[in-house]
């Protein structure tokens, strides 16, 4: 009586221990690999470039677009916004380094006042965004 | 006999239905708000303002951008396709020379990128840029 009565039970349950290890193992993964890139808001044109590389930790993004204007976190800021802008997103990440996304035809004036302004926040790590060629 | 078995077992399991459903929550949440873009980027080195050290005349190889997108090099008019040219030779006679890039204010930065690239090709080891007030 008692055995048929484990035997069945046995059946009837599904074993959902294989799936909890892969789910756990696929939550660990996007955890790790997740990076909270904040959009700039614009798209530039990028200009071209042969020795660009993967920024492997760039994600405070900063936009200039073509008439001069600075974009971050999806709206238009100032030049004089830029440094605490900067900071704050440095507090939020510390690892991370700043990527500032130049169009075409932005003026060269601009992008070293940029990065003048993030020097000034203490990230030394910044790099010109490019198109691979 | 038989009721006895079954409280057994009841007591005996816990329950993960609720960790399961918070382990999807966080799964899919991850998921979502992963995402694998990643800037392809050149690393620039812009000097900082106060002056660290006066580079010597004879160890800097000078290129300079005006603001109609001429390109000098070491004050002589060249094209954009031979600045890399340009560079080797120069690089050729002074192997430690760095370059530095002055660019005038007006100037496009996809100019400003192609040359760092272009001198990149050429095998400078330290590019930096500087703005022409």
């Amino acid at each position: 009586m008692l055995r048929k009565k484990r035997r069945e039970e046995e059946e009837s349950e599904i074993n959902i221990t294989p799936m909890m290890d892969i789910v756990f193992i696929m939550l660990i993964f996007f955890i790790v690999t997740t990076s909270f890139i904040k959009e700039t808001g614009i798209n530039p044109n990028r200009p071209e470039a042969e020795t660009a590389i993967r920024a492997e930790q760039g994600n405070i993004l900063i936009a200039i677009s073509p008439s001069d204007q600075i974009w971050m976190n999806k709206r238009p800021i100032e030049l004089e916004a830029v440094k605490i802008m900067i900071e704050a997103a440095h507090a939020e990440n510390p690892e991370s380094s700043v990527v500032i996304v130049a169009d075409e035809l932005a003026s060269t004036g601009l992008v070293l006042d940029v990065m003048d302004q993030i020097r000034s926040s203490g990230i030394s790590k910044i790099s010109l965004s490019a198109r691979k060629k | 006999m038989k009721r006895k078995y079954k409280r057994k077992k009841d007591e005996s399991e816990i329950n993960i239905t609720p960790l399961l459903d918070i382990v999807f929550i966080m799964l899919i949440f991850f998921i979502v708000t992963t995402s694998f873009v990643k800037e392809i980027s050149l690393d620039v080195n812009r000097p900082t303002k106060s002056p660290v050290k006066e580079q010597k005349r004879s160890e800097v190889i000078s290129v300079r951008i005006s603001a109609e997108g001429q390109i000098f090099v070491q004050e002589r008019l060249v094209d954009i396709a031979a600045v890399r040219a340009n560079i080797e030779s120069n690089l050729a006679i002074k192997p430690s020379a760095s370059v530095v890039i002055v660019s005038d204010r007006d100037a496009d930065a996809g100019f400003l990128v192609k040359v760092i690239d272009q001198s990149r090709l050429a095998g400078a080891k330290n590019v930096s840029l500087a703005a022409q007030k």
